[in-house]
């Protein structure tokens, strides 16, 4: 098809204005009577709340605002897929990065000294730290209904018959670590007011109309009196898709009447949102000795921290996404999403795919060498094609470019020499 | 002393939401008097760059310049709710959304063409700012002539469209069935030297191959990959929140460490466009695909140099000094 503007890389819109330092960012917003907000965090990963003085805090000149559980307006819920998250930590808290209390004031510093002269008293709590211990019988409880938030199942054909007919099986168990999306810009939003009656939140997020969907019902309002503006977001990657500062900043900017800023400092960025999971996965795969693979079984365990966000599909599609772009006609793989006492995890590019991946191509080359074929050949032998069922059992006609990237990659192994010379 | 490996990494990736998961966009367009076009849509450009893919795409449909088209996005108030930019989605999706915007806006303009030259609805062509008959090539005029034309005639053209790429469910105890709308796939090729006095990995070259369906801008195409790999490097050799009982040991860009620009290695890309029926002009996407294969690739490529395998994340100097170790005492 003959194309006159698609295909072509045109200078991007948003370039000159970043490029010249032009681009306005959340934290770059100026307004009247402008507030600062900062959030009080919890003390403990795992504890009752027993009682909350605010007093000292709310004496103090210059401070505007304090508020708790009982000042939010509506419900005190939220979460991405399942709003298993308390706005403010009323009675349990069950994570560091857990708010238990809202202060906006003349200055970050205020608002932060009249953080430090809240008063909270707690009763700690036995916690969970690890996915193992979270199963165990009589753990303690992150939530009512139990610290397995999902268990799905994944299964294609027969594994009885996929192991018999392979001349190898190979078990592993891989492990991933838990990390942070480090955008440039931490989590951002200005809340305001305005004399119309509509209260706005200018913001840096992934998503403007769930913003909205989830700050309504916590400030209670309808929809359509509450009004989300994406400002120029530095990064994003999967952190900013839920929640961040947007309701801290509403809830604030409602109680005071003026504009409140609230910008999360790099700890709070590091220690209060989503997280990448991190992931247990047990592999065992089977393939003949010609290295055609035969049988997939699998486990995931993934590490939630406290809270849902949208873990519940990440790790079903790791589970869903474990035998890679292969063909492979006997799969069957168990995920167990289990909540746990450390930072909530959710999405981060890749969605739980890194993890997978990891495993299935560390298996497809330990399974090449025990063999002794070549890694590119293993692949190419195994590799989806238009028209070939993946794992979910989905056939495309078209459009299954993944031999096609691995012959470029012969090409590029080819024609680039490893450094180092020719390995013995 | 230096050894040098090189290693593969491969996937594939579910655009979009899949499993019945509510998953559509909406656009508005409208042409202006002047010939140039506004696009409404509530996505948010995060730096992946939609605004300019879809300001792209908007154009080609028209058939006006790229300079030509402007675009106001991710405003509850003012743009029509194009869902979140997660899932890879957005150029599948909201690239549809704004095409069909785009032909919806275009159809009323060919009508007006059609009547002002006399000719029939398919006659009427519409490239690089010239309208024109097909069948006799001396009646065409500007783009801007036509937009000007319609606004004395009072018409107004705005498009309006949304697509709905919600998938069929799966089969609930299996989850066998049409999961995704479309796949995206990779091939990264790592080159590392390792140093087995310090255990420090070093990634010297990555070549990266993407299926991408089509690349309505290959160079942000090659910088989504480019990026894409910087961070999955971190992820497969330096980064890690460290929590010890719930509490976060690394909570300062001190502690945690961040690959910077002088550890990107050089990167090779390959744009593989193996074109989707269902997607705008064939493109799928690449956003999330092109950081999966990297920490892959390098594991593997770390075993090639040294024989030592690592299984937890991130291979960290430490750990391959304790492997290397392990692999000495097992020899003797």
């Amino acid at each position: 098809m003959d194309f006159s503007v698609v295909g072509y890389s045109v200078q991007r819109k948003d370039v000159e204005a970043k490029a010249m330092g032009q681009a306005v960012y959340a934290g770059d917003i100026k307004m009247e009577g402008l507030l600062y907000g900062k959030a009080l965090r919890s003390a403990y990963p795992h504890a009752k709340i027993l009682g909350i003085d605010t007093a000292a805090a709310k004496d103090m000149p210059g401070v505007q605002a304090v508020l708790t559980a009982k000042d939010i307006p509506g419900i005190n819920r939220f979460g991405l897929a399942i709003a298993d998250q308390p706005v403010l930590a009323a009675d349990k808290v069950r994570m560091m990065g857990d708010a238990i209390a809202l202060v906006a004031a003349n200055s970050l510093e205020l608002a932060e000294e009249a953080c430090s002269r809240i008063k909270v008293e707690y009763e700690e709590l036995p916690g969970v730290f690890t996915v193992e211990d979270a199963l165990k019988e009589g753990a303690p409880q992150v939530h009512e209904q139990g610290n397995l938030l999902q268990h799905t199942t994944l299964n294609k054909g027969n594994m009885a018959e996929g192991f018999a007919q392979s001349d190898i099986i190979i078990e592993n168990v891989y492990q991933t670590q838990r990390v942070e999306h480090a955008y440039i810009e931490t989590e951002s939003s200005v809340a305001h007011l305005g004399f119309d009656g509509v209260l706005t939140v200018w913001t840096s997020t992934q998503y403007p109309f769930r913003d909205r969907r989830q700050i309504a019902p916590v400030v209670n309002m309808p929809m359509n009196m509450v009004r989300v503006i994406q400002m120029t977001t530095g990064g994003a990657f999967g952190g900013k898709d839920d929640i961040t500062t947007e309701i801290q900043a509403a809830l604030l900017a409602m109680k005071t009447r003026r504009p409140v800023k609230v910008i999360w400092s790099r700890k709070e960025s590091m220690v209060c949102s989503t997280k990448r999971h991190p992931m247990r996965i047990l592999v065992k795969t089977g393939a003949t000795k010609d290295g055609k693979l035969m049988a997939m079984e699998g486990q995931v365990y993934s590490d939630k921290g406290a809270y849902c966000s949208i873990g519940n599909f990440i790790t079903k599609k790791a589970g869903l996404h474990l035998a890679g772009p292969y063909f492979v006609p006997n799969i069957a793989v168990d995920t167990y999403a289990v909540y746990t006492n450390n930072t909530i995890c959710g999405p981060f590019r890749g969605f739980g795919i890194l993890q997978a991946a990891f495993a299935h191509e560390s298996q497809m080359d330990i399974l090449a060498e025990r063999l002794n074929i070549n890694p590119m050949e293993i692949r190419m032998k195994n590799a989806l094609r238009a028209g070939i069922a993946n794992s979910t059992g989905q056939v495309f006609e078209s459009s299954v470019g993944f031999y096609d990237t691995l012959l470029r990659a012969k090409e590029h192994m080819e024609r680039y020499d490893l450094p180092g010379g020719v390995k013995e | 002393m230096k050894k040098y490996g090189r290693g593969i990494g491969c996937n594939l990736y579910g655009v979009g939401y899949g499993f019945s998961r509510p998953d559509h966009s909406a656009a508005y367009i409208e042409v202006a008097d002047d010939g140039t076009a506004t696009i409404l849509s509530g996505v948010c450009d995060i730096g992946q760059g939609s605004d300019t893919i879809f300001c792209q795409i908007a154009a080609e449909e028209l058939g006006i310049a790229y300079e030509d088209v402007r675009i106001i996005s991710a405003d509850t108030a003012v743009t029509p709710d194009s869902l979140a930019s997660t899932a890879s989605r957005q150029t599948f999706v909201s690239g549809n959304a704004v095409k069909l915007a785009a032909t919806n806006a275009k159809s009323h303009l060919v009508k007006l063409a059609a009547e002002i030259f006399g000719c029939s609805l398919e006659d009427v062509v519409i490239k690089e700012r010239q309208v024109s008959c097909l069948s006799d090539l001396s009646r065409t005029m500007p783009f801007a002539t036509l937009a000007r034309e319609a606004h004395q005639r009072g018409k107004q053209f705005i498009g309006f469209a949304w697509y709905d790429n919600t998938t069929a469910d799966v089969d609930h105890d299996t989850n066998q069935g049409d999961a995704y709308a479309t796949y995206i796939y990779a091939t990264q090729v790592a080159d590392v030297e390792v140093d087995t006095d310090t255990g420090e990995v070093t990634v010297l070259r990555v070549g990266a191959a993407h299926d991408c369906g089509k690349a309505i801008n290959p160079k942000n195409v090659e910088q989504q990959i480019e990026g894409a790999i910087a961070q999955g490097m971190g992820y497969a050799i330096m980064e890690e929140v460290v929590i010890q009982n719930g509490i976060t040991i690394t909570p300062s860009l001190t502690k945690y460490l961040l690959p910077t620009s002088q550890d990107m290695p050089e990167v090779i890309t390959y744009l593989v466009e193996d074109p989707d029926p269902k997607g705008p002009f064939g493109a799928k996407g690449v956003g999330e695909g092109a950081i999966i294969p990297t920490a892959a690739a390098i594991v593997n490529a770390v075993y090639d140099a040294i024989g030592v395998r690592i299984f937890s994340l991130p291979i960290t100097p430490e750990k391959i000094l304790v492997a290397l170790a392990e692999k000495e005492k097992e020899q003797i």
